[in-house]
């Protein structure tokens, strides 16, 4: 081995091409890792106006061409995309003098080019699973589902190590492809408290959304069903006979409209705004205006969005489901409530909204507990012993 | 000279008739002095084999059995072809001359390999999208017809059976002319005419 670690990770989003969880993940965990001495390169899918090749914060970011060409849908899409992505990895792997001593993938959007460029090259190949195909659609129904179950079933038995940000995500994964327990590590996930220190007066910017008299009631996150979207709409009427709040919904989803006619149907337009995707710096004021954040989510790998809050000091209401059942320890750094139970979630949000103490001491707890455990250079250097680890027992195997 | 050949159909695997044809050409190339392994697609007799004239055959089941039609099918196959030509090439202490990948199916292994390995690959045509699908122009068909074109881009050469197959190649694809070999179908020179052109895919290479 040489002195210097250098891993090349594989993911289909790195800002500024943001679409979910992957894309923050990534530059965060590289950006940490590049600081603990570790040569980082990134692959990723091109984005109008990036660069095809720059280095932020120490990393090696390539972008690829995504494959504009026609794809009948966006399973073919992924598959065509990596065939791409593998070739310009290749290409790009054989020309750099240091050698790569691991690939990473992440997720079953870069499958097929993690497995083939491990053979290639006869390298490790280690594979984060930020979600599952079965999680996501409750099950596995289609023809599309099941293909890309057993791809993401391919890609753990072709991995290393299978890390997951949740002991949640540890058991479920564990069972969804029958995996051995020692191929699985947990790391969790970071969350970058610095980003909501920020100083100033929001007292103007809360009240483009709220009256002075009303509670902030926040809710990020896709308008679909395991975000749960549904179950806080329906809690509304039970948590305004209680408390006079404002209830704010960012994100977007194939729900909104339906969303939309409930809202309409219990005359509370004026109650509920469905604000559509944010941008980031008015998100992170808002996150802090906040007076209760809620996820009510009941499909939930990690649930980054309750540890967003916790940075931003916004107390939070939880299901307990997933890795929310983790995050938050009850009465402690949050309050859980059952999932998917409009009463217990509406309990919830008007004991933190009624009780400025008890509101005041789990988000100071919260705040605490995101700095000890969930911060990124940690992680970064959990992730680096976890290279290390493999590296060593490659070193023994035929393929060394 | 050693030569990996990509096929997706292979005796005892039979489709059309470019199963026969790349039998009887291994056996043919063995026969004279090359070391030829048949990398091809097999369900569940995934086993290496030799066969008496000395061809070798690795046969590779698809690793993700639902699909949703015949291009995702092909596209998880490729990495199990990557696995099987990259096992060659670290087995023969990376002494392989070439890659002879027929029809479209292994292009994406293909290219991979010569962009990771330095193996440059022979594209040999048996037929075009164009000319099997009745709807060349759906997103389906062009997806096949660029990795076709991928094919054409990135092969050293390009081998047809006919003069017309290498026109409608100049036609559709815009190849340069000098890129295509046409291979006679003589028994006589047949095998003749293929050694020379993986000679001179061999020579050329960096």
């Amino acid at each position: 081995m040489k002195d210097k670690l250098s891993v090349m990770m594989l993911s289909w989003e790195f800002p500024p091409r943001v679409i979910g969880g992957i894309s923050p993940h990534i530059y965060f965990l590289s950006k940490h890792l590049a600081k603990q001495d570790v040569k980082v390169y990134v692959v990723t899918c091109d984005f109008p106006g990036a660069p095809a090749h720059e280095v932020i914060d120490g990393v090696e970011v390539y972008r690829i061409d995504s494959y504009k060409n026609p794809s009948p849908d966006f399973a073919t899409w992924v598959y065509l995309m990596n065939m791409n992505m593998q070739k310009e990895t290749a290409v790009l792997t054989r020309k750099i003098a240091d050698k790569i001593d691991v690939f990473h993938a992440h997720d079953w959007l870069v499958a097929n080019a993690g497995i083939g460029l491990k053979h290639v090259f006869r390298r490790p190949l280690l594979v984060t699973m930020h979600s599952t195909e079965m999680g996501r659609r409750d099950g596995l129904h289609t023809t599309t589902e099941k293909m890309i179950h057993e791809t993401e079933a391919w890609l753990t038995y072709e991995a290393w190590k299978v890390i997951c940000c949740s002991d949640y995500m540890i058991s479920h994964v564990k069972y969804a492809f029958g995996l051995p327990s020692d191929k699985l590590v947990m790391v969790p996930n970071g969350v970058n408290i610095h980003c909501y220190d920020g100083d100033g007066d929001l007292k103007d910017f809360r009240s483009k959304f709220a009256l002075p008299e009303e509670k902030i009631v926040l809710f990020v996150g896709r308008l679909v069903y395991e975000k749960g979207i549904h179950v806080l709409i329906n809690a509304v009427p039970k948590i305004l006979s209680k408390v006079d709040a404002k209830f704010i919904i960012v994100g977007s989803g194939y729900m909104k409209e339906q969303l939309l006619n409930i809202v309409r149907s219990m005359g509370l337009e004026h109650k509920v705004l469905f604000e559509g995707f944010m941008d980031e710096a008015t998100l992170l004021k808002l996150q802090k205006c906040a007076d209760v954040s809620v996820v009510p989510s009941l499909f939930e790998p990690f649930g980054i969005v309750a540890l967003e809050a916790m940075a931003a000091q916004s107390p939070v209401v939880a299901s307990d489901t997933g890795g929310l059942s983790e995050i938050i320890e009850h009465d402690v750094t949050g309050v859980k409530v059952y999932p998917n139970n409009p009463d217990s979630l509406a309990w919830g949000i008007a004991k933190v909204l009624l009780d400025e103490n008890y509101a005041k001491s789990i988000k100071d707890n919260a705040y605490k507990r995101v700095q000890e455990k969930y911060d990124w250079e940690k992680i970064a250097r959990q992730t680096k012993g976890i290279y290390e680890g493999v590296l060593g027992e490659y070193s023994k195997s035929f393929w060394a | 000279m050693r030569a990996v050949i990509f096929s997706w159909e292979y005796p005892p695997r039979v489709v059309g008739q470019l199963s026969g044809y790349v039998s009887a050409l291994s056996t043919q190339l063995a026969n004279s002095k090359v070391d030829v392994n048949v990398v091809t697609y097999d369900d569940s007799a995934t086993d290496q084999t030799q066969e008496p004239s000395g061809v070798k055959t690795f046969r590779v089941a698809n690793p993700v059995r639902t699909h949703i039609g015949v291009l995702t099918w092909v596209l998880t196959l490729n990495q199990e072809v990557e696995r099987a030509a990259a096992n060659i090439y670290y087995e023969e202490n990376k002494q392989v001359d070439l890659i002879d990948v027929y029809d479209w199916h292994f292009i994406p292994a293909a290219v991979t390999l010569k962009s990771g390995l330095g193996i440059p690959f022979v594209y040999s045509v048996e037929s075009l999208e164009d000319h099997r699908s009745p709807n060349a122009n759906s997103s389906y068909s062009m997806a096949i017809k660029s990795i076709e074109w991928l094919g054409f881009f990135e092969a050293a050469r390009i081998s047809v059976k006919s003069e017309w197959m290498k026109d409608e190649v100049i036609k559709i694809y815009k190849v340069p002319k000098e890129k295509i070999t046409v291979i006679s179908t003589n028994p006589n020179s047949w095998i003749k005419e293929v050694l020379k052109l993986y000679n001179g895919v061999a020579e050329a290479k960096e």
